[in-house]
């Protein structure tokens, strides 16, 4: 990547490149860990870092508006109150006032921080490769499991599924099943055991119309076997999206995803 | 700076932190209403689509509110920073969150926004601000490269895919770019 090395000295153009770089946003993870930290330390950096933002400013003011629902600006005192709540924030505001950069990741926060909010928690556990991979080998080990149960059981009495879709998590490893039977009706089966923040729940989604947008079927504060509800919906078709957010306890206000994506997959023929 | 857009009337971003700091909900919720929509916008740019950006506009409110103390009027603009906190969430959403899980070989959810081109971004400066002079003395490719960073969040990679040039090559576009529009500028 970029010339630089850590720490060493560098000629004025190269810190300033480096510093239009990082406001732009160019640097790959760890040159950009680097240039978050140098701001943090060399203030000669800092100031770089501050007139390149100053100089591009201009153009956040380009941006065509969006609209900014109610239900938003209740979702954020909701996450602040619970923080008040949780946490303890003098220590927080400590290491949080000389946090130049804004540019700490949410994972840059010490581990073992009092919680502050689900939105943080759910970014740290969505950042931290370590969760993943514990989540990836703990999904490994229950599809196995199940794997092993459907082989070893014998062919089975109850409603076997028409359609099934595996749903993935962030590294692609089975995280749950949806089943669609023969009666319309569905279910979901988790592969793995997902940590909900307080205050929020699961919310099950399917998309079978891009014009109509996804639709809720499901809401479940922990990862359970539960039922879904497609009866508004036409028939669960071939390649149907189905997918799972984090959400605000009683559902999304606003009718459609607004928390990160935990997992996601489409329907296949079961044969 | 200049003065793009700004009139007398504009809303206080410096006083509205100063009143986060000491634990004012009415600021955050001024700030909200005189921000909210644009934060929204810019962050959209980034990440397409509504719910993602709205993420990020949410996380940007808890930072701005936890962090409202440590903002140093004497370091740069009130509103600078506020825009930086939310293209640097929108950044790290797009990049950790979006471009390495699977939306990209599934049906993404919703509607994306349609990409402006670059240069309309530019179209929208004002026409007697610096930067949009500086940034029309640039090459038209070189300067949407920079745009396409900027208000898109596209990464070296990225451009050089989109431009059809080598790795390097793109490297060495931003780099000049940027210190010719550094010396335009000073």
């Amino acid at each position: 990547m970029s010339p630089h090395n850590d720490g060493a000295p560098v000629s004025g153009d190269e810190a300033d490149i480096l510093a239009a770089e990082f406001v732009l946003g160019l640097l790959d993870a760890p040159d950009e860990a680097r240039a978050a930290e140098r701001v943090r330390q060399d203030k000669d950096f800092a100031a770089r870092v501050e007139q390149w933002r100053a100089r591009f400013s201009e153009l956040d003011i380009t941006a065509p508006e969006g609209a900014a629902h109610a239900a938003l600006l209740a979702r954020i005192e909701h996450t602040l109150d619970s923080e008040t709540a949780a946490a303890a924030p003098v220590k927080d505001t400590a290491r949080v006032s000389d946090d130049r950069a804004m540019g700490a990741r949410a994972n840059g926060a010490p581990p073992g921080g009092a919680p502050r909010g689900w939105t943080v928690l759910a970014a740290r556990l969505w950042d931290s490769l370590g969760f993943w991979r514990l989540s990836a080998c703990a999904g490994a080990a229950a599809s196995l499991l199940l794997a092993l149960t459907l082989a070893l059981v014998p062919p089975r009495l109850g409603p076997q599924p028409q359609l099934v879709a595996v749903l993935l998590g962030p590294q692609g490893e089975p995280a749950a099943v949806v089943n669609a039977y023969a009666d319309g009706t569905a279910d979901l089966v988790p592969l793995r055991s997902i940590s909900v923040p307080d205050g929020r729940v699961l919310e099950v989604w399917t998309l079978q119309d891009a014009a109509r947008g996804p639709v809720s079927i499901g809401l479940t504060s922990e990862a359970r076997r539960i039922p879904l509800d497609l009866k508004s919906l036409p028939r669960t078709g071939p390649n149907q999206l189905f997918e799972i957010t984090l959400e605000p306890r009683g559902g999304s206000p606003i009718g459609r995803p607004t928390g990160p994506i935990l997992m996601k997959g489409t329907t296949s023929v079961a044969l | 700076m200049t003065a793009a857009a700004r009139t007398e009337t504009e809303f206080d971003c410096d006083a509205a932190l100063r009143a986060c700091a000491s634990g004012d909900r009415a600021a955050l919720h001024a700030l909200y209403a005189s921000e909210a929509r644009r934060m929204i916008g810019v962050a959209r740019r980034i990440l397409k689509r509504d719910a993602l950006a709205e993420e990020a506009v949410h996380d940007s409110f808890v930072q701005i509110w936890r962090q409202a103390a440590s903002f140093d009027p004497a370091r740069g603009a009130a509103r600078t920073w506020i825009y930086a906190i939310v293209r640097h969430r929108a950044l790290n959403i797009l990049r950790g969150e979006t471009r390495t899980d699977l939306v990209d070989d599934l049906e993404p959810f919703g509607l994306e926004a349609p990409d402006e081109s670059p240069e309309a971004a530019m179209l929208r400066l004002s026409e007697s601000g610096r930067l949009r002079a500086c940034l029309e003395r640039l090459e038209a490719p070189r300067r949407a490269a920079l745009l396409l960073a900027y208000v898109n969040g596209l990464t070296h990679g990225e451009l050089a895919g989109r431009f059809g040039v080598p790795l390097g090559t793109m490297k060495s576009w931003v780099r000049r770019s940027l210190l010719s529009l550094r010396e335009c500028l000073a």
